[in-house]
């Protein structure tokens, strides 16, 4: 078991923010499609994929910002962790401090103040993204 | 005399000129629209030691997000992805470096206007010390190794017992499983 460290905290400001937990991989590489098909529940399941897999969850605010999580509540475990991943494509208002950095915004979220579950049902516009998130032993037809 | 004087005053008023990573790099393309070579040396970092002060030693065992803090510039970088096309994460790649200084090849993706700076998908990692590179994909073994009870057929993806209890309950779409069953009749 490692112990601790003592380490120097950089200067953060407290915040509260609103959007959604969304999977950063595929909303900044283009790798799935437009930034708006990777969000909300036409890419629920790809979302958690990454977010099990442990690539960085973000929260997408209203105004278009991106918050890197890099912890929920107690839980620090931001990849591949439970927290996060039951949050996949959910729509929260956030409690945390806030650290910017080179570019990118770090949010420690120190309390998930409502989960309003998936609010961007865009699934009838974007289908489900990608195509194979849905499995064909699924479908109708199966395998 | 007045003329060299003014270019060297000029000189050391103007910017830094932005470095070029993509020299030496190896990197193999992905086609992203937005993907640029590049190699560079870097300390990994634990991120939330580095912004809080809370620093376990082992920088979280792999399930925290990690930094690469390249030396060049003193710029922190975030490391996205392993080198692998499934859905898998840098962490438990750079963890066994934790706090050292490495050489990293990889993909930025670089697009300012929807926010990505800085942010990295690693595919070779050259230890300190070492002439070796090795490839960032131990991630999927890992999980293998963490997940006996999910052996089987098919990509780890479709096999976590977290990703599986979820879609069990939410459905593909995450609307529950009488929105998912509609669509996917409809749709399929």
């Amino acid at each position: 078991m490692s112990l601790p460290l003592a380490g120097h905290a950089a200067e953060g400001t407290r915040i509260q923010v609103t959007g959604e937990i969304i999977d950063t991989w595929c909303y900044y590489s283009g790798v799935m499609g437009s930034p708006d098909a990777v969000v909300g529940s036409a890419h629920h399941t790809c979302a958690l994929w990454c977010s099990a897999g442990g690539i960085p969850v973000g929260l997408l605010a209203e105004d278009g910002t991106v918050y890197m999580v890099l912890k929920v509540g107690e839980d620090d475990q931001t990849a591949g962790g439970d927290t996060a991943l039951k949050l996949a494509a959910h729509t929260v208002e956030a409690d945390g401090m806030l650290y910017e950095r080179d570019g990118l915004n770090y949010l420690v979220v120190s309390d998930v103040v409502s989960d309003l579950d998936i609010t961007n049902q865009n699934h009838d516009d974007y289908g489900n993204v990608p195509p194979f998130s849905i499995p064909k032993s699924a479908r109708p037809q199966g395998d | 005399m007045l003329k060299q004087l003014t270019a060297a005053l000029a000189l050391m008023a103007s910017p830094l000129v932005a470095q070029d990573f993509s020299e030496g790099s190896e990197a193999r393309s992905w086609n992203l629209y937005a993907e640029v070579p590049a190699k560079f040396e870097a300390t990994v970092v634990d991120l939330l030691c580095t912004f809080t002060g809370d620093c376990p030693a082992d920088c979280g065992a792999g399930k925290r997000q990690l930094g690469l803090l390249r030396t060049a510039d003193d710029t922190l970088i975030l490391p996205m992805k392993n080198s692998q096309p499934a859905f898998t994460g840098a962490a438990v790649e750079l963890q066994p470096f934790c706090n050292q200084t490495i050489t990293v090849d990889g993909l930025m993706i670089d697009d300012p206007e929807l926010g990505a700076n800085n942010v990295y998908l690693v595919q070779t990692i050259v230890p300190p010390g070492s002439g070796d590179k090795i490839k960032a994909n131990k991630w999927t073994k890992n999980w293998a190794a963490e997940h006996p009870e999910a052996k089987g057929k098919g990509p780890w993806f479709r096999r976590d017992p977290g990703v599986k209890a979820i879609i069990a309950e939410e459905g593909y779409l995450g609307l529950g499983l009488e929105v998912d069953g509609a669509w996917i009749a409809e749709n399929f």
